[in-house]
């Protein structure tokens, strides 16, 4: 599950210590726009040190990376991609399949160099141009290393010359877009941040629109969003009832070597079962395979 | 004299300082700040580690603690030691 | 040399305190049959119709406060009181030394005291001692070490006689020209005069310092004319800023909402969320955010609450106004708000600190009491609480309502970041006592919930609840070493600069002067 991904400030110690403790799926230890130039170094050992030693509960552990149009994120990579604890890396403004095809290769070398099985770690890529919705699919599927797409916020509106408002009517084509692609590529669409940290109401809001759309979770970036998050994500007890019945009649179904069941006078495939089983995790039921 | 920073003196870092001494003159640590009267020997023992691993043999150490743990007192030392020996990159 | 109850070594006879009684375990001490002490009796001459003097120095020869003696205050003037200082300097100025200075608890405003211990003014101080007293003190800065007592602590040893007070000097917001005082108004307005009650009704004389003069019969009346022996008016007894804060809000730091929603977790799996719940929930960061999610979770699951006790904060006055509690029990206003609803409204009662929580009358509130969020600045493995002394050993904090509210309460929580900075607050043993095990049921970090193993009942009630965050103590301990490391000791010299009275009056623990 991906719901939420905590941005974890790369050179933030009191974070880097606590951050997996408030319950989001996942972390990303920022050393991208959360350091400061002349901090690139301190942080990037600071969480080399963290991901040597530190402690991540059951999070799905990322590092957002420097742009590859930038000096740092070799060493970025080199750095981080060796320790166990490590997931995949975020890599921001990618605008096109080269720019995944260029980290992929470079990440297979570390892992060569390091023992570590060549593909194992993942790319979450940050769109954050017009160039880069317009390629999504293309991205998406560019190295089977790709584990989602996330659209930018700040920087695309800014690409897009136009600003950031209260609706997100500038992002709405885009998160859109996000979701067909990330769905045809069997990725993860994930949603960007939202930034006005102390309104709880309108991040409420925002999530259940992007839920609705398709998303897969969203990427955080104060840990008092996590459960806010988590509760739009939550199944009613309507929709668990259901997903019970339907796992617990195609449990049945496959003892007694049938195929297809009807529940509820309703036809239930494979996809129903599914998109049941995926309920159940989210509301803590079932467990993650 | 070769000087170099690494750090803060945000909530659980430290700001370390260190300088290249002359040959001879050894591993000279300083600590100072919230943590230092509970945990100074820890604090030691971590320093010289760090400073140990990187082959340095002549160094000041100067650490002013807001209750760093050795996990981050490790990294800032290190991330000092290397800013020191490779100019101000 | 003995040991109390606790393993604790405590000699028999201390400097400058006396013989000790050794803490003996929460419950165990009973008062020796006998009468309540009791101040002078007095008469006042029937044409006498104004009881007003001068000022502070006339207050202070009327009384008849003479060097050696015992002098009391009250502390809901909080860190804008001016009435301490300013008696304090007046007896310097008259030459009246070697006092017992026995305050319900002191503040930072209060460090220019330390020219009159040094000079020899206040020669022992009976009271909590905070910031650069404390640190004055903790160094072997008194000759006499101070004696900690709890805020119920206080008043048993007043009403049993073990403190007897001469002179009380009472801050009255409000006062008539006979000695009827209260709290709620004027521009020095606190609130409740809870701890003032007990040593307005058993000193000698009670001076009443008032900014705020009000025809004879001043109404509502706190503290009446019954025991107000002489009035006196001063420009201001205090700042309004430092006497109570604006209202209080619910933080929003993550970890301390982390820390709160573990305690409300716990609170409600335990049998104790049910109608007619009480808790007290204080001020401090967490606590109030623990009032928060418990306010939720009683509005989700239909029930209301009997009362709030203790400090009081404008977040429990809304909780009152919702009828979410019936009744609020102050024995200290925090903020404007409270403040505002004692003065408003009937269901916000005023209690005495003997009321609250002295362990030796016919019953205290904190005994009705269902839960207490407490903190501490740290816990051992037995759950004993220090809230005395910081990592460094030196004496910075009071203990407040801390033992009486522990004792009391069916539910006792600790709640406290497992680490503040690299200092962790659970440890194999606390260096200072102040609150036994015993009466402690779980500390709730941000790494989860640790039940006291005594509380058998708890740990099945909150076993039973899916995915409950519950950390064994051994555990959470050796995860604090992990992340902090080995810890130097204290260095101390053996004499003792404190003594730790239990609420019963025995001695839990001493505290040893620092080493420079």
């Amino acid at each position: 599950m991906r719901r939420t991904m905590l941005y974890l400030p790369g050179n933030n110690p009191n974070m880097l210590t606590r951050g997996y403790l408030f319950g989001s799926d996942g972390l990303i230890l920022d050393l991208e726009d959360a350091v400061a130039m002349s901090e690139k170094d301190t942080a990037r050992i600071l969480v080399q040190h963290f991901l040597k030693q530190g402690e991540f509960g059951d999070c799905e552990v990322t590092v957002r990376i420097n742009g590859i149009d930038t000096e740092y994120w070799k060493d970025d990579l080199a750095a981080v991609v060796p320790f166990p604890a490590l997931h995949g890396i975020r890599a921001p403004k990618v605008d096109d399949a080269t720019t995944v095809k260029i980290i992929d290769e470079e990440l297979s070398i570390i892992e060569d160099k390091n023992g570590i099985p060549v593909g194992q770690t993942k790319i979450f890529c940050l769109l954050e141009t017009a160039k880069g919705i317009w390629n999504a699919y293309d991205i998406a599927s560019a190295s089977p290393r790709v584990a989602a797409i996330i659209p930018g916020g700040e920087d695309l509106t800014a690409d897009l010359k136009t600003s950031r408002s209260y609706e997100g009517t500038e992002l709405e084509w885009a998160r859109r877009m996000m979701v067909f692609a990330a769905r045809a590529a069997g990725v993860d669409p994930l949603d960007t941040v939202f930034p006005r940290v102390t309104d709880d109401a309108g991040l409420r809001k925002e999530m259940e629109f992007v839920k609705q759309l398709g998303f897969a979770g969203k990427s955080v970036i104060h840990p008092n969003q996590i459960p806010i998050i988590h509760d739009v994500f939550k199944p009613t007890e309507l929709e668990i009832t259901k997903a019970l019945k339907i796992v617990e009649a195609a449990k049945d179904a496959a003892r007694r070597g049938q195929g297809a069941v009807t529940v509820d006078g309703r036809m239930v495939d494979i996809p129903v079962v599914k998109r049941a089983e995926y309920t159940l995790i989210r509301a803590g039921l079932l467990e993650v395979k | 004299m070769n000087t170099a920073q690494a750090g803060t003196l945000e909530s659980m870092d430290c700001l370390v300082t260190v300088s290249q001494t002359a040959p001879g003159v050894g591993v000279k640590i300083k600590i100072t700040g919230s943590s230092a009267v509970r945990f100074k020997s820890a604090m030691e023992k971590k320093t010289a580690e760090v400073i140990a691993s990187m082959g340095v043999k002549d160094i000041d150490v100067s650490i002013q603690d807001n209750g760093a743990l050795d996990i981050v007192l490790g990294a800032r030392v290190e991330a000092a030691v290397k800013r020191m020996m490779g100019g101000d990159k | 040399m003995a040991k109390n109850a606790l393993g604790r070594e405590i000699p028999d006879f201390i400097e400058g305190y006396g013989k000790t009684k050794l803490f003996q375990g929460a419950f165990a001490l009973k008062p020796e049959e006998g009468y309540r002490a009791g101040g002078k009796i007095r008469c006042v001459d029937s044409t006498c119709t104004d009881k007003r003097v001068r000022d502070i120095k006339a207050a202070i020869t009327a009384s008849g406060l003479k060097s050696g003696m015992t002098v009391s205050f009250h502390h809901h003037l909080r860190n804008g009181d001016f009435v301490v200082n300013m008696v304090i300097d007046a007896c310097a100025e008259m030459g009246i030394k070697n006092l017992t200075l026995f305050p319900t608890a002191l503040f930072g405003v209060h460090k220019k005291l330390i020219e009159h211990i040094k000079s020899g003014v206040i020669s022992r101080i009976m009271g909590s001692v905070n910031g650069p007293i404390g640190q004055l003190v903790s160094e072997g800065g008194m000759d006499v070490p101070v004696v900690l007592r709890s805020h119920g602590g206080r008043p048993r040893a007043v009403v049993s006689g073990d403190v007897h007070i001469d002179v009380a000097f009472i801050a009255a917001p409000t006062a008539d020209q006979y000695g009827n005082i209260c709290g709620t108004q004027g521009k020095s307005a606190c609130g409740s005069l809870g701890y003032a009650f007990t040593d307005a009704q058993y000193a000698d004389c009670v001076v009443a310092v008032t900014d705020n003069i009000q025809p004879y019969p001043a109404a509502p009346v706190s503290i009446s004319q019954l025991s107000v022996d002489i009035v006196v008016e001063v420009p201001s007894i205090g700042d309004p800023a430092g006497i109570v804060s604006g209202t209080t809000q619910v933080t929003r730091d993550p970890l301390r909402l982390l820390i709160a929603k573990y305690a409300s977790e716990l609170i409600e799996a335990s049998p104790y969320f049910k109608e007619g719940i009480s808790f007290q929930t204080g001020a401090g960061g967490i606590p109030l955010a623990v009032t928060a999610f418990m306010r939720e979770a009683m509005i989700k699951k239909g029930i209301k609450g009997s009362f709030g006790l203790g400090g009081i904060t404008g977040y429990f006055v809304e909780l009152l106004k919702e009828g979410l509690v019936e009744r609020l029990m102050d024995v200290q206003s925090f903020d404007l708000e409270a403040v505002r609803s004692i003065g408003e409204n009937p269901r916000h009662i005023e209690i005495s600190a003997d009321w609250y929580a002295n362990p030796w009358n016919s019953g205290a509130a904190v005994n009705m009491l269902d839960v207490v969020i407490l903190g501490a600045t740290e816990v051992d493995t037995n759950f004993n609480a220090n809230v005395n002394t910081e990592a460094d050993g030196a004496l910075l904090h009071g203990i407040g309502g801390h033992q009486d509210t522990a004792a009391g309460a069916k539910l006792t929580i600790i709640a406290q970041p497992l680490l503040r900075g690299r200092i962790p607050c659970v440890t194999d043993s606390v260096y200072s006592v102040t609150t036994p095990g015993e009466v402690i049921d779980a500390i709730v970090t941000e790494y989860g919930i640790t039940i006291n193993p005594r509380r058998k009942d708890l740990l099945d009630a909150c076993s039973a609840v899916k995915g409950f965050p519950l950390v064994p103590m051994e555990e959470l301990v050796s995860r604090a070493h992990k992340m902090s490391g080995p810890t130097d000791p204290v260095e101390t010299e053996d004499r003792i600069i404190g003594v730790v009275e239990w609420r019963d009056g025995t001695v839990i623990d001493v505290v040893h002067k620092l080493k420079k």
